[in-house]
């Protein structure tokens, strides 16, 4: 599990969702995505939080859950993407990457097995949200990302070995693109970019992840 | 490219507050504390707050500070970084060199590290004849440059540096700093862990 370094993505405004704070802060019945998210990493070692708005307060919250994460600086969090984000905390990393946005809550299950996988791929799920990116799939295989057509929806999730991936400014999928094809993995979670999404997310947290 | 690292020392290599756990002695602590809050969070100059506290310590024998100052509990991890890598290594502080040269040989520093200097007779300090600027340290070198600190006073050195670590393990990291590192670690393990994959690459 010590081969990888965990990087969360918490940098951005999240203007769709309407509130006053970082995505990653909102309380999902009860508790901030972020610590629903460490709580699954207690064994991951090298676990990286990118900040940009409202950097203390972020690392306020992730202090109070535990002292040992490395904290990197997106200063220019207004002007680019979350990919920005993943190249400035890929550096020094460990033999793999598997990078997670900092608005999503991951099934504890899936993520259990995420955190035992040895080998590359792209996260996928049922297509939900608003406006996906859409991923193409052929003989088990990712081979490309798209606006238009896929038969799953991308989340953010990637297992990558460090040495393979270019920075980019852009989105994370920008730096899986030269890599593909790759394996996938569908993974159970919900992103919440919107009122709704944050809705639909507290009713399955709520649930039991049904 | 090779890596060099300059660290502050106060309450980075330091597990305490320098000149404030010195003034205790003499019963100025809660003036100190005062003056050295105000400095890290930068709401005075750090000139200008460092020669007030000189001088509030300057009647205590400067051989005692010295003793004193040697025997502050310090950040062992990051110690024993610099003893494994004492090369590339170097300490940059604002406090004087009489007072921390005894500090310094214990770390095994002697030969690297910058610093404020003052001029002593019979034992006293009569006039500090330079204050260090961090950022000047940085110029000194054409090699890539990291650097770790936590208070104010640390902006700049962590602004010129290459790569700047802000250091939350002892206090809390000055907002100013935030605003310019390129990384905040809070637990001195995983600093040390962090320091050495730098190098391993």
């Amino acid at each position: 599990m010590n081969n990888k370094t965990v990087i969360i993505s918490c940098a951005g405004i999240g203007s769709r969702l309407g509130r006053n704070m970082p995505k990653a802060l909102v309380p999902v019945d009860g508790k901030p995505m972020i610590i629903r998210t460490l709580e699954l990493l207690d064994n991951v070692n090298d676990v990286r939080v990118v900040v940009g708005y409202q950097a203390e307060k972020v690392i306020e919250v992730v202090n109070s859950y535990r002292r040992d994460v490395t904290f990197v600086f997106n200063h220019d969090y207004l002007n680019n993407g979350t990919g920005a984000s993943v190249s400035l905390a890929m550096q020094y990393a460990k033999e793999f990457i598997l990078t997670i946005d900092g608005d999503i809550i991951i099934h504890p299950s899936d993520m259990e097995e995420i955190l035992k996988m040895n080998t590359e791929f792209v996260g996928v799920c049922e297509i939900g949200t608003d406006n996906p990116v859409l991923t193409k799939v052929k003989d088990n295989k990712v081979i490309a990302f798209s606006r238009e057509k896929g038969e799953f929806e991308w989340t953010g999730v990637t297992l990558l070995k460090t040495k393979r991936v270019n920075k980019t400014e852009g989105h994370v999928y920008f730096m899986i693109e030269p890599l593909l094809p790759l394996d996938y993995k569908l993974i159970r979670l919900k992103e919440i970019d919107t009122p709704n999404d944050y809705e639909m997310a507290l009713k399955w947290v709520k649930n039991n992840y049904r | 490219m090779k890596k060099i690292f300059l660290f502050d020392l106060d309450s980075t290599i330091t597990k305490e507050e320098i000149l404030p756990s010195i003034s205790k002695s003499i019963n100025k602590e809660d003036e100190m504390r005062k003056l050295t809050e105000m400095t890290m969070m930068g709401e005075i100059s750090f000139e200008e707050s460092f020669k007030s506290r000189v001088d509030m310590l300057k009647d205590i024998p400067v051989s005692e500070v010295a003793e004193k100052i040697s025997n502050i509990s310090l950040n062992q991890e990051l110690v024993k970084f610099l003893n494994k890598h004492k090369d590339i290594c170097y300490i940059v502080t604002g406090n004087l060199d009489v007072w921390i040269d005894k500090l310094m040989k214990k770390i095994g520093m002697e030969n690297n590290y910058f610093c404020s200097k003052a001029s002593v007779s019979n034992n006293k300090i009569t006039k500090i004849s330079k204050i260090l600027q961090k950022d000047e340290v940085v110029a000194k070198f054409k090699d890539y440059i990291v650097a770790i600190g936590d208070g104010s006073n640390d902006y700049k050195l962590l602004e010129k540096a290459n790569l700047g670590v802000a250091f939350g393990g002892v206090r809390n990291i000055a907002p100013s700093l935030l605003e310019v590192c390129d990384y905040a670690i809070y637990d001195e393990k995983r600093l040390a862990e962090f320091l050495e994959r730098l190098i391993e690459e």
